[in-house]
């Protein structure tokens, strides 16, 4: 069974790629796994991320660590998911102002194969993880805590510890900087889907997508 | 008036006659058996007396004839400085042969120091008395109470001991020797200390406790009886406030400060820079840290002089730059002595955090700026050139 690889163009020549997707029927299923394997890599990413947080509580919440872990994995993936649904979303409903015509269908499929630099985003913050958090150095909160202080002084050290920040300084990056690779291929993707002139697709992806990335700058300066 | 002069001699001579038959006659023989009766040994008490005080005298008379009794008609002591203060020998008393019978008399003096030889004396009712000098000293030099040692000053409600000596220099023992601390606003423990009987010549340490509140001299008085008379001897002791020169001083140093989950962990040295030990020497954090397991309190124990211990201390503190440390400290009679340090967090806290991470959360933010910067633009030229 050969595999169908016609969709990598995308990453390159996205503008070229939808040109031909677009006289195709409506195929949720290649955008579906894109997403589905972003989820998982993503997950997989949570799960080195939440290990300093599980050992932060593991005085205070013995036993629970894994419970933490599951739901820190299970909402990377849920949350991944719920993303291709938003962002299809927000610039299905932002390409109304600019008279988009097109089934939210294709705007989904379309926005799902933007997900697949989400995947080399996600693999790259997968390494960049396993190498920072061996370094994060994280002292359990004493079992039997009740200040709450106490544990949000215990939680602002452990983001201000180097490794930690070093890790989300760069994982934040990253994911800028492969979001705005999504982001020109969804700019082609909306344009075909909702049938827009370039301008048009680029500020209905752009603008919400800048926004999102200006949100990311200001939350990574408050560090 | 022959016959009167003649009746009157033979009644003479008849009574004569009878005398032997109802006492005896100073004869060779008795006055023989009278010089074997001596004084054997002489004791007074108290030993030496105090000008104006009262005790007993007792001598021990012996018959030294082996067969023949002495009969005794009165016996007495005293003279003018020595004075007898009771009479109970007046009458005739029964020494047996090879015996020895007390004469104890109670005797008071005024005269003042010196050495005085009281006579006494002992009739023999078949020869002449028997007269024998008992020396005796009136000396008036009391008990000595001397400070061995006491601080140099006090503090207000700090207990502080007091080391004293008590001697007896006269020639004679003293009984109930009692030392007695009084004084305004002080307390003292314990107030009365019974030392008991003190033998001549010897001395006793006594250590009590004062405890003043405020700036007073404290009384130490002796007291004890001389026999059965009793005397005093005081003593006043200046409690002045100040800082005691000697007392130990432990200074904390090499104190460092790491983070981890939002505890600080003070680590540091305690040095005793004083001349005296530090007991107990505990160390803690002071508001606003909140103390935190596992070392909310560190105890390095006794330092002394010179020494030196490692302590550790954790606790929590929220938006603080600056931590009191406090270093307590007992002496040796367990009054608790505090020093407070304030030892600086922020080089390692969460607010130093912010501070160091401000230049290093620029970067970057900077590069995300310009990779937005340039997609931007990027797309920007795209659009104009589609045009």
């Amino acid at each position: 069974m050969k595999m169908d690889n016609s969709f990598l163009k995308v990453l390159v020549n996205p503008s070229g790629f939808f040109q031909d997707a677009i006289t195709k029927n409506e195929n949720l299923k290649i955008p579906a796994l894109i997403v589905l394997i972003s989820a998982v890599v993503g997950a997989a990413a949570a799960y080195f991320i939440v290990t300093p947080t599980v050992t932060l509580m593991s005085g205070m919440l013995s036993g629970m660590g894994p419970v933490i872990v599951l739901a820190a994995v299970a909402a990377a993936f849920v949350i991944t998911l719920i993303s291709w649904l938003l962002y299809a979303g927000i610039f299905y409903l932002v390409s109304i102002l600019f008279h988009g015509k097109g089934s939210f269908n294709r705007t989904l499929e379309m926005i799902g194969y933007g997900f697949l630099p989400q995947i080399f985003g996600g693999l790259i913050s997968l390494v960049v993880a396993m190498h920072y958090i061996p370094q994060v150095i994280v002292q359990a909160i004493p079992s039997g805590t009740q200040d709450s202080q106490v544990i949000l002084d215990a939680t602002t050290s452990l983001m201000h510890d180097p490794a930690m920040m070093a890790l989300t300084q760069t994982i934040t990056l990253i994911s800028i900087v492969f979001l705005l690779w999504s982001a020109n291929i969804w700019i082609f993707g909306i344009q075909y889907s909702r049938h827009l002139a370039v301008r048009d697709a680029a500020l209905s992806v752009g603008l919400p997508v800048i926004l999102y990335i200006i949100y990311s700058i200001y939350k990574l300066g408050a560090l | 008036m022959k016959n009167a002069q003649v009746l009157f001699l033979t009644a003479i001579l008849l009574l004569s006659g009878m005398l032997p038959a109802v006492s005896a006659f100073t004869t060779p023989d008795s006055i023989v058996a009278a010089g074997n009766v001596y004084v054997a040994n002489t004791t007074y008490d108290p030993g030496t007396f105090f000008t104006g005080d009262s005790g007993t005298v007792t001598v021990l008379v012996t018959n030294g004839n082996a067969n023949q009794s002495t009969v005794v008609n009165h016996a007495t002591i005293g003279d003018k400085d020595i004075r007898l203060m009771s009479h109970p020998y007046d009458t005739s008393a029964n020494i047996g042969p090879l015996q020895t019978r007390p004469f104890t008399f109670s005797i008071e003096t005024d005269a003042p120091e010196g050495t005085y030889y009281p006579t006494f004396s002992l009739s023999f009712r078949d020869a002449d008395s028997l007269y024998y000098r008992a020396p005796v000293k009136v000396d008036n030099t009391p008990l000595e109470l001397s400070t061995i040692e006491k601080p140099d000053t006090f503090a207000q409600g700090q207990k502080k001991t007091l080391d004293v000596r008590i001697a007896n220099p006269r020639e004679s023992d003293v009984r109930n020797v009692v030392l007695e601390v009084s004084g305004d606003g002080i307390t003292a423990a314990p107030a009365r200390t019974f030392v008991g009987d003190l033998a001549a010549g010897a001395s006793v340490p006594v250590n009590f406790t004062i405890t003043p509140d405020q700036p007073t001299t404290a009384h130490l008085t002796v007291d004890y009886n001389n026999g059965d008379n009793l005397h005093s001897v005081a003593m006043d002791l200046p409690v002045s406030f100040g800082i005691d020169k000697t007392q130990a001083n432990p200074v904390m140093s090499n104190v460092q400060v790491t983070s981890t989950a939002g505890i600080y962990h003070v680590t540091g040295d305690v040095n005793n820079a004083g001349l005296q030990t530090a007991y107990t020497v505990m160390v803690t954090s002071l508001s606003p840290a909140v103390p935190q397991d596992p070392y909310k309190t560190y105890v390095v124990g006794a330092l002394k002089s010179d020494d030196f211990g490692s302590f550790e201390v954790t606790f929590s503190a929220s938006n603080a730059a600056v931590v009191p440390i406090q270093l307590s400290f007992k002496d040796a009679d367990g009054n608790i002595y505090t020093a407070v340090q304030d030892v600086k967090i922020s080089a390692t806290g969460q607010n130093a955090a912010t501070t160091t991470n401000g230049s290093s959360t620029m970067l970057p933010v900077i590069v995300a700026v310009v990779l937005v910067v340039v997609f931007v633009a990027g797309w920007a030229l795209y659009l104009r050139r589609k045009k």
